[in-house]
């Protein structure tokens, strides 16, 4: 392990520190840790440890062009909460916990598998969540392939905005050759190295990031029906996340229960609305802590991040639903986003026939993390299901005895 | 500088954005379907320049920004921070 001193062209407000951590891991492969090195309400310096040797000219120069790009110029708004739960329970952080009891295990970077009672618990939260749409918005489900094609990603624009997060699904060429080369070299227990690559040029689909972006697809190039559409999906999504995987609260590998709402713009923040203090209400009943504040993304490296965040936070385009798990922290479990007319414009999904037929639609979505919400309900309830609300203990066992 | 003044420079601003469209003083610039949301730093970039103000963290709030009227009330109101 070494430390490698980063010193700032010219100090940057300390207010950015926390946009500024969010993407450090992402600058350059060994960095293990990082300190932001603040003065006089300013950050001065950053101080990397790194597992290897890295260039450190190499390092600063990275470093300079992330905070002059993307971070320098970003206005600093005041952080605006919408909604706190009245209730303020404890939280204790359980990781350390499930793994010892055998409960949670990690199997690779960022991915943890899991048992009982967590399943449970994420099954009746998910339930519970996909019940409410159904009712309130008549939400359609559909389940989604795991892979999704590039072309889908690129007519996000995910590319330009979270390059960092891509997790590309490759494959060998359908080549003879190819095959025998690769059970000569490999077939005889030889670890599997980066220059398999070389036959694997095909980057065709990728891991889902989210589920709404299949649903965009799935709408394609078509006109809504009279008073829109609301789909919803659960499916595992995929975002390399480094070094800031960390427990069930940031996973490479994860689960996303997601609501699209379709349809004109007065209807979409409507339903957006309605569905948030529904989600209050939820949580609100289960006795947990959390609040709901205006939130953006972590958009990276292009020169239009800052441009993008200030639309995301002025405009509130994104709240984000955040639960206390313990040690003054907090985990967003999740998200309602405003589109605008983004998606559908990109993937031409118009409004309801009528008199605006041929108009663009407006959209929104939701999303949960259920491995996340799961996480904070027991960091904030405990294992023990006799400490859990009796409208969950009951609901689980329910479901139990039906499957 | 007039209230009149400044609401002629914010028209000024918005009109080639609005193509011909009526905008009226209260009516919300973002939901017409002129622009989009990556507007907003335009306004924001617009209202600092050409007013020479700088505005505040707490300034940066949709409500100071959805309409004409919302954008006049602020320059107005901020009148005194002016950037010599």
């Amino acid at each position: 392990m070494s430390d490698i001193r980063v010193t700032l062209r010219e100090p940057v407000a300390g207010g950015h520190g926390p946009e500024i951590a969010r993407r450090l891991f992402f600058v350059m492969p060994g960095l293990v840790d990082f300190k932001l090195v603040e003065r006089d309400g300013a950050i001065h310096e950053i101080v990397f440890t790194a597992d290897r040797p890295l260039d450190a000219g190499g390092l600063a120069e990275r470093v300079t062009y992330l905070i002059d790009n993307e971070i320098r110029s970003l206005s600093l708004m005041p952080r605006k909460v919408v909604w706190e739960s009245p209730e303020h329970r404890p939280a204790v952080d359980v990781f350390g916990q499930l793994v010892t009891e055998g409960i949670a295990f990690e199997t690779g970077e960022g991915q943890v598998g899991f048992g009982e009672p967590l399943i449970g618990l994420m099954d009746y939260l998910d339930s519970e969540i996909r019940q409410m749409v159904v009712d309130s918005f008549g939400a359609q489900e559909f389940r989604y392939p795991t892979l999704i094609p590039t072309r889908t990603l690129e007519r996000c624009a995910y590319f330009s905005s979270f390059p960092q997060y891509l997790m590309f699904v490759t494959r060998l060429h359908s080549d003879t050759n190819v095959y025998r080369n690769f059970l000569q070299r490999y077939g005889q227990g030889e670890q599997l190295d980066i220059s398999v690559l070389h036959d694997c040029a095909n980057v065709d689909y990728c891991l889902p990031p989210t589920m709404c972006f299949h649903t965009f697809a799935q709408f394609a190039g078509r006109a809504l029906a009279d008073g829109g559409k609301v789909v919803t999906a659960k499916g595992k999504s995929f975002r390399f996340e480094s070094r800031y995987a960390t427990t069930l609260q940031r996973l490479w590998d994860f689960t996303i229960r997601e609501i699209v709402f379709m349809g004109t713009r007065e209807k979409i923040l409507e339903s957006r609305r309605h569905f948030m203090q529904m989600m209050f209400d939820f949580v609100a009943d289960l006795g947990l802590t959390g609040f709901c504040e205006v939130a953006n993304d972590p958009f990276f490296v292009n020169t239009d991040t800052t441009s993008k965040i200030l639309s995301q936070r002025l405009l509130e385009l994104k709240y984000e639903l955040r639960l206390d798990i313990g040690a003054g922290q907090t985990v967003a479990v999740g998200s309602f986003n405003f589109h605008d007319t983004f998606f559908s414009q990109s993937f031409d999904i118009r409004r309801p026939d009528g008199t605006e037929e041929g108009t663009v639609a407006h959209s929104a979505c939701a999303g949960f993390g259920l491995e996340r919400f799961v996480y904070a309900f027991v960091c904030q309830y405990g294992l023990d299901r006799r400490q859990w609300p009796a409208r969950v203990t009951s609901a689980i066992k329910q479901h139990k005895e039906i499957s | 500088m007039s209230v009149e003044d400044i609401s002629q420079r914010v028209r000024d601003f918005l009109a080639p954005h609005f193509h011909g469209h009526q905008l009226g003083d209260g009516d919300d610039i973002f939901a017409l379907g002129f622009v989009n949301s990556l507007f907003a730093m335009q306004l924001v970039m617009f209202v600092e320049k050409e007013f020479g103000l700088k505005l505040e963290p707490d300034d940066l709030e949709i409500d100071n920004f959805r309409s004409i009227s919302a954008v006049v009330g602020l320059v107005d109101a901020r009148a005194d921070k002016v950037v010599p």
